[in-house]
């Protein structure tokens, strides 16, 4: 008995080393067309997809890249809901995809993964994989790019995924609904002139005038707070209900904010309670809908309001030239109007990489294969917007229009799949919208923090229960629908008891660590 | 006398038999009344839902939910089939191998016995996790994208196994199985002309436990299943709900896109109507076994 489970175990083993090792170079030298010589096959896995039908378009792609770099692309179309789970499981399974989508955000995590070792090294001096297969697309990337992608990770302090460009930037923006704001005389300066605790004279005019079931003010809790109170979040404590807040200076975002450079628990800070206090007199005064204190619906009951125009001011995360594309939508002028100037903070910066796996047999070729995407405005287009002629037309002045039942069945997620700028405007954007594109995100501050990721894991039974208590209050007490003078004080007291001021203090170490090797 | 007896042992008294009955209805409530609320919200408005949240008395009634699911067109129906195809062939081959599995357990004249109850035992205490089994699963034995990956990693339970040997030990005489050999049948021949027959009651408790945790499986096909084609109807809800809360949950990273894509996500009361259409089949499947189970359930009471 005891021999047999010895010699099984023996057995598991053996197979267990041959399946481990096996490891091939990838193809040096190349053929008589100037590609490389041997066939290779590269798996992408791409997050936030909606593919159903890939066939044409990678009929078209692998013709494309045959020529090119002698390779035949096989992409995994992960959706929202299954690409936390499987990405990681991939990875710790040592699948054998090259290319992952990373980010700051996903569970894919890219700081915590590079320190794994689960991402190749891109400019290692003993592969060098970026100085000579990336040239192009590192050249052309905006510096607070390339810098936020320089991190401590398992093969030392490096480059561990080529980032996408994208919208870089935060902005977060006052929503405003413009016919309605004019048909009570007001406009938008006037918005632009006054804030938050100014807006009681305009609200309480369109309440008294549109009747008692509409609601002025239609606002996502957690976002008009940090518009309020110059407030972001610490990249890496996104998952939960954002506990921990840094402050911004909200004229010049490069400069220091009001705190320093400190993390601190946003719920216990004097902005806090006066942007409570306030949205409280706002909600009973009727400007608020309660129904955006239910988390369940708070979601479709605020888009559903946006698109039908019963508000006069929401809150929106800001990308540039959503005013036209938000006009079109809703069938009105919607206008924009900032809380700070836009600024790239770690989220933002490592919104959208791709990272090659250590798994990955041809790390060579997936790196030509990344330079030759981020580069290749006709690679790049047919791989995101499809087939010309089958899933989009190009009007005259070459803005695409998409043809909605093929590009159903073919939709990645535009921003997750590398370099947009290459990608031809679409319809209403007006043929110079890439030059705009670059110059509104080229412009854009870094906050002091930039780069600065909390790793969650000393303190993650703490952040869990932690967590509970902020989903259980978070959401009623910003937009009003609880009294804050009981309900705070309850809260806070929850938040000490299960060790709120133990995370505190680990950010704070963290940052001042990061602060320091800066 | 006689009858005193009588009543004691068959009948409880009269207080115990009404705490009984109010105590199994209020189990039966607890079980029937989700499903209700659930076909409640899956006719509720979406205006409705917006307005009071989720509710059994909606303000207004509608069938679009059941209408978008039949617009879902072949994509629901293809993963209904494929439900339907998994649950069937997955379960006629899982039941073949347990009855073989605990067939050979339980006959003692069996050399290996021993060795194969512990072998089977074994992954009930100790799992290698979710990681190696997938590299096993995926890498070794190439499960991904086909059916064979939805039915393979669940086709041995060792907890149906342990019912099987223990429902067999308990019902059928080794002397049956020496009796049939001294007539001259071979081992499958005794195995399927005679015990079978005997053990239906109990292949029956363990086939609806199986078609249970088939019909149910969408684990699996988040794991191995990325090709549309082979998607079970389990996880075609599950994937709306993920991408749901998802997207609620980084809504603020993700930024302007997150708000669009969330408005294009089907509603709640969809979600319901889906959850009616998941419900419904396998609820219609337990009559069949019903007679069956009554005599299954007594397993393991009469002997160890």
């Amino acid at each position: 008995m005891k021999k047999i489970v010895a010699l099984l175990l023996v057995a598991c083993m053996i197979i267990g080393s041959f399946t481990a090792c096996g490891k091939n170079n990838g193809g040096n030298g190349t053929d008589a067309n100037g590609r490389p010589k041997d066939h290779v096959t590269l798996k992408m896995y791409f997050h936030g997809s909606n593919v159903s039908d890939d066939k044409k378009v990678l009929e078209e792609v692998n013709k494309y890249l045959d020529e090119k770099l002698n390779v035949t692309l096989e992409p995994i179309w992960g959706t929202w809901g299954d690409f936390d789970t499987n990405a990681v499981l991939a990875i710790n399974g040592n699948d054998d995809v090259d290319i992952y989508f990373t980010c700051s955000w996903s569970a894919d995590e890219y700081n915590l993964f590079a320190k794994r070792g689960a991402w190749v090294r891109l400019d290692n001096p003993e592969n060098n994989l970026l100085e000579k297969y990336g040239k192009e697309v590192w050249n052309l990337l905006p510096d607070v790019l390339t810098t936020g992608a320089k991190i401590e990770g398992s093969d030392g302090f490096g480059v561990y995924a080529v980032p996408g460009y994208k919208d870089i930037a935060c902005q977060l923006c006052w929503d405003i609904n413009v016919p309605l704001l004019e048909k009570y005389g007001y406009t938008v300066d006037d918005i632009k002139k006054t804030d938050y605790y100014g807006f009681g004279e305009i609200l309480a005019k369109v309440k008294a005038g549109e009747g008692e079931n509409f609601y002025p003010l239609l606002i996502e809790g957690a976002v008009a707070e940090r518009m309020v109170d110059n407030s972001i979040i610490v990249a890496g404590d996104s998952g939960s209900t954002n506990l921990l807040s840094y402050y911004i200076n909200p004229t010049k975002t490069s400069d220091k904010g009001a705190y320093g450079d400190v993390i601190l628990n946003k719920f216990a800070t004097d902005e806090y309670k006066k942007f409570v206090t306030k949205t409280r007199e706002y909600f009973l005064k009727g400007y608020i809908d309660p129904g955006l204190a239910n988390a369940e619906q708070a979601n479709n009951l605020r888009s559903e309001k946006q698109l039908t125009g019963q508000y006069l001011i929401g809150t929106q995360s800001y990308s540039l030239g959503y005013e036209t594309q938000a006009s079109a939508e809703r069938g009105f002028q919607v206008a924009f109007v900032g809380t700070t100037p836009a600024y790239v903070d770690t989220t933002s910066s490592q919104g959208a990489m791709m990272a090659i796996s250590t798994a990955s047999k041809n790390p060579e070729r997936a790196m030509m294969f990344l330079n030759l995407l981020n580069t290749d405005p006709y690679l790049f287009t047919l791989l995101d917007y499809g087939v010309e002629g089958v899933h989009y037309t190009k009007n005259d002045i070459g803005e695409v229009e998409f043809i909605e039942n093929e590009r159903a069945k073919y939709s990645p997620w535009t921003n997750g799949m590398g370099n947009v700028t290459l990608l031809p405007p679409q319809k209403g954007q007006g043929a110079d919208f890439w030059t705009k594109f670059k110059a509104y995100y080229g412009a854009a501050d870094r906050i002091p923090i930039l780069g600065f990721t909390f790793n969650s894991d000393p303190v993650s039974n703490e952040l869990a229960a932690v967590a509970n208590a902020a989903a259980e209050y978070a959401l009623t007490l910003s937009v009003g629908a609880v009294d804050p003078e009981q309900v705070l004080p309850a809260f806070l007291k929850k938040l000490n008891d299960n060790g709120m001021q133990k995370i505190i203090d680990e950010a704070n170490a963290q940052l001042q660590n990061f602060l320091k090797n800066k | 006398m006689k009858t005193r007896k009588k009543s004691r042992l068959g009948k409880p008294g009269i207080v115990s038999e009404i705490s009984f009955y109010i105590i199994l209805g209020l189990f039966c409530a607890a079980c029937i009344i989700p499903f209700i609320f659930v076909v409640i919200i899956s006719f509720s408005s979406e205006e409705s839902i917006r307005a009071i949240g989720y509710s059994f008395r909606p303000i207004k009634w509608s069938t679009g939910a059941y209408q978008y699911v039949f617009q879902l067109g072949d994509q629901l129906w293809r993963s209904y089939f494929n439900s339907f195809f998994v649950t069937i062939v997955g379960t006629v081959t899982s039941l073949l191998m347990t009855i073989m599995y605990s067939y050979a357990l339980f006959r003692k004249d069996f050399k290996y016995r021993n060795f194969f109850t512990f072998f089977a035992f074994f992954t009930t205490l100790f799992g290698g996790g979710l990681v190696p089994t997938f590299m096993v699963c995926k890498q070794l034995l190439h499960l991904s994208n086909n059916y064979a990956a939805l039915i393979v990693p669940a086709l041995i339970s060792p907890f149906n196994i342990i019912i099987m040997r223990t429902f067999f030990s308990s019902s059928i005489p080794t002397e049956l199985i020496e009796a049939a050999a001294i007539d001259g049948s071979g081992e499958y021949r005794t195995l399927f002309g005679i015990i079978i027959p005997i053990a239906k009651p109990g292949i029956a408790t363990v086939g609806l436990l199986t078609a249970l945790s088939y019909w149910n499986e969408w684990f699996l096909a988040m794991l191995y299943i990325k090709d549309s084609k082979y998607i079970p109807l389990q996880y075609l809800l599950m994937k709306m709900q993920n991408q749901a809360d998802f997207l609620f949950k980084n809504a603020s990273v993700i930024g302007v896109e997150a708000s669009k894509m969330l408005r294009d996500l089907p509603s709640a009361s969809l979600r319901m109507a889906l959850v009616v259409f998941i419900v419904v089949p396998i609820a219609f499947a337990y009559p069949f076994f019903q007679r069956y189970i009554i005599s299954g359930l007594t397993i393991g009471s009469v002997k160890g």
